[in-house]
């Protein structure tokens, strides 16, 4: 069943950088951050940058504050139950509305610059308020984490299905956008030819037409955050160009995350169609929480159990007459919880078929567990899933 | 938090509603609105709620229409057509479902507000105005918001094109960043037919005769958390008027509570008997048990948190469901929500 077995244990013992992308729902940050300990459990120094963890996961992942620095996981606990962690996992939350401040502090050839820039009332209302500014803190904090050498493996967890696209499509947006001169479009400075220029070859018409659709005010302070926008295209420019060296880099890979389940499968293959059209490669697919468990080995997806006909157990097993009806009963439903549990298995392992990215690709299925992961423990109780043996 | 109490402050913000209105706008009469919204984790069965409804109101013999947003495609797997377009398509049994495209969208509000064709070609056709769309935030939005209000306004033959809009929201977050669209944009955008624009989306999504919107969640505990703060902010921050709440993938457990008494006494038996594959079954059957309470645990906690009508859905044991599969989740759903009104 299982193509490649320990790709993704070799991803996570030698690449430099895992994307984990999936749709929503799916446990994509258990994952991640399962992930992020496996690898810190073979030595290696891990962060995990997440988008959005659940409250429980962030805590178990020391991740409580509102911001979004980068914090040291304590794997004490795992230590007390015998867990050896020999290197180190970290992890940071992406805080959209304040790493965007910091993108632009960054970037900001000076004091002043950043001030007309994070006091502009079109960027404050883009920053963090929606959804598409994600794809560009993602890549931004990707790239800060890439240059850190604190850590050797980088796990980065990204918003569900169409951003992930988005983030490997952010740096050449915006370098297209800084090329395209769309930006000196609305760009009042400087004035010598550039602007007379462009108003002859016609863009004044539509910026007329920009101001009478949302009014002069909202066209100004457009103007007025391009302007700002406009100075710190050498910074902008540079780290994109950086970011997609690395989401492009041999040593980085993807990681498609989903469930068994058909619809949420359907938008892991649009979305791994996606990355793959952009040259990525995707080398194992992990299916979350995508059987039951139900031979003597959890790891081994069953799909079908024997049946032994409950009349002829009852014969068997029971001898109490009086309570013999009821008994059947409950055989007959206990027969049919199983034989369901089966049959879902095998449709979970059908409809994963689909799933033929390439030879290379791993398809790690994980059986659902009893309980939501909410700690370090929980986390490492994927560990046979995610590393199995080849 | 009182709930009582603050259901009572979100019911009168929503508009001095005088009170003979109050049951006509029971969040229970789902399918008398123009525009019903759904939003909820991914993941959850959104789309397959929708789809049900939008089924039973076709049987009730309504016009409903499916918009899908953007990149999801799910519709055309569950009514087994082909790939939705922009136009409002025949899925089949008295639905029709459309794509709702950024560039479509986008395409249709220039047509609209720049009364010269030529001018808004022009604009279309410039590659870097349309890499500024892309980028610009809002801009989606607005096309978005756009479109689906034009729709509610379609009429043919004197009559509302479509009874009921059923609109697929991929993700709270985009739910959110609809409803947030006008605060988002108040103080930038001066008076201008932009201004105009804003103002008439929020009127129509915080008019509660024509727009609801509903919560999708499944009985587990982080999708359940989520709908529950997701709820929290709506109350607190929204005026748009709250349908229903639809929990799905309720797992249930064909076996009666006498049956299930002798568990324990069928467990000791397959034991002295050693016959392992009996123990196994029970074994399974005992976590299958467990998973049930649990989601029972959660299903609770979603109704004490959460004032809005409840629709409880079981799990389907079928992975793939058929469209007559569909339509029996959107009867017993309409059945449901008819119990609440009564």
């Amino acid at each position: 069943m299982i193509d490649q077995v320990g790709t993704l244990r070799n991803l996570l013992a030698d690449k430099d950088l895992l994307v984990a992308v999936g749709p929503g729902g799916v446990g994509k940050t258990t994952i991640s951050a399962a992930m992020g300990l496996e690898a810190a459990r073979r030595g290696r120094t891990v962060l995990v940058l997440t988008i959005d963890p659940a409250k429980r996961l962030a805590q178990a992942l020391g991740l409580t504050g509102l911001d979004d620095q980068v914090q040291e996981v304590s794997t004490e606990e795992l230590a007390v139950g015998g867990v050896d962690v020999p290197g180190k996992l970290y992890a940071a939350m992406l805080d959209t509305g304040r790493s965007f401040d910091a993108l632009m502090a960054r970037v900001a050839p000076n004091a002043q610059a950043r001030e007309r820039i994070l006091n502009n009332r079109v960027y404050r209302a883009m920053a963090g308020t929606l959804a598409r500014s994600h794809a560009y803190i993602a890549m931004e904090r990707l790239y800060e984490a890439m240059d850190d050498p604190r850590f050797d493996l980088v796990i980065h967890d990204t918003p569900p299905t169409r951003n992930a696209i988005e983030i490997l499509d952010a740096p050449g947006t915006l370098m297209a956008f800084l090329e395209d001169n769309v930006v000196k479009w609305f760009v009042r400075r400087p004035a010598s030819g550039l602007r007379a220029k462009l108003w002859a070859t016609g863009s004044a018409a539509v910026t007329r037409l920009l101001g009478l659709l949302a009014g002069q005010e909202f066209l100004d302070e457009i103007v007025a955050f391009f302007e700002s926008f406009y100075e710190l295209r050498e910074g902008f420019r540079e780290r994109a160009e950086r970011a997609r060296a690395y989401l492009r880099h041999p040593r980085s890979s993807f990681v498609v995350v989903s469930s068994a389940d058909p619809s949420n499968l359907e938008d892991a293959l649009a979305l791994a169609d996606g990355i793959r059209s952009r040259g990525v490669m995707i080398e194992a697919a992990v299916f979350n929480r995508a059987y039951e468990p139900l031979g003597e080995d959890p790891l081994e997806v069953v799909t079908s159990v024997d049946r032994v006909d409950a009349a002829t157990r009852i014969e068997r097993v029971w001898e109490d007459a009086s309570s013999a009806s009821v008994v059947r009963r409950l055989m007959v439903g206990v027969e049919r919880v199983v034989a369901e549990a089966a049959a879902a298995n095998a449709r979970a392992v059908e409809t994963t078929t689909k799933f033929n990215l390439s030879e290379r690709t791993e398809r790690v299925f994980v059986a659902r567990l009893e309980d939501d992961i909410r700690d370090l423990e929980g986390l490492h109780r994927l560990s046979p899933w995610l590393c199995r043996e080849g | 938090m009182d709930l009582g109490a603050s259901t009572a402050l979100c019911f009168t913000r929503i508009g001095g509603t005088p009170p003979s209105l109050v049951s006509f706008l029971d969040p229970a009469a789902l399918l008398d609105r123009r525009l019903l919204l759904f939003t909820g984790k991914g993941g959850v069965g959104k789309s397959t709620v929708v789809a049900a409804l939008a089924l039973e109101a076709a049987r009730r013999g309504r016009r409903p229409l499916i918009v899908e947003l953007g990149h999801r495609h799910t519709m055309k797997s569950i009514f087994g057509v082909g790939e939705l377009g922009y136009e409002p398509s025949p899925v089949g049994r008295g639905v029709h479902a459309m794509q709702l495209e950024f560039d479509g969208a986008l395409t249709d509000y220039m047509n609209e507000h720049v009364k010269v064709p030529r001018l808004a070609r022009r604009v279309l056709a410039n590659q870097a105005l349309r890499r500024f769309f892309e980028a610009a935030p809002a801009v989606g939005e607005i096309a978005t918001l756009n479109k689906l209000s034009a729709l509610e306004r379609e009429r043919r033959g004197g009559a509302p094109r479509w009874d009921l809009i059923f609109v697929d929201l991929d993700a709270t977050g985009h739910a959110l960043m609809l409803l947030n669209l006008a605060k988002v944009m108040d103080g930038l955008v001066g008076d201008g037919p932009l201004r105009r624009l804003l103002d008439g989306f929020s009127v129509l999504l915080n008019d509660p005769r024509k727009t609801m919107l509903s919560l999708v969640t499944l009985p587990r505990d982080l999708p359940a958390q989520e709908t529950v703060e997701l709820y929290t902010t709506l109350c607190s921050d929204h005026r748009i008027a709250r349908g229903a709440l639809f929990i799905n993938q309720i797992p249930s457990l064909h076996i009666d509570d006498e049956a299930l008494t002798f568990l324990d006494p069928l467990q000791d038996r397959a034991e002295a008997l050693d016959d392992h594959e009996l123990s196994r079954d029970v074994e399974i059957t005992r976590r299958m048990l467990m998973v049930r309470a649990r989601a029972q645990g959660q299903v609770s906690r979603l109704e004490g948190a959460i004032e809005m009508p409840v629709v409880k859905l079981e799990q389907q044991v079928s992975s793939h469901l058929s469209l007559d599969d569909v339509a029996a989740i959107g009867e017993v759903a309409v059945a449901q929500l008819e119990a609440h009104r009564d």
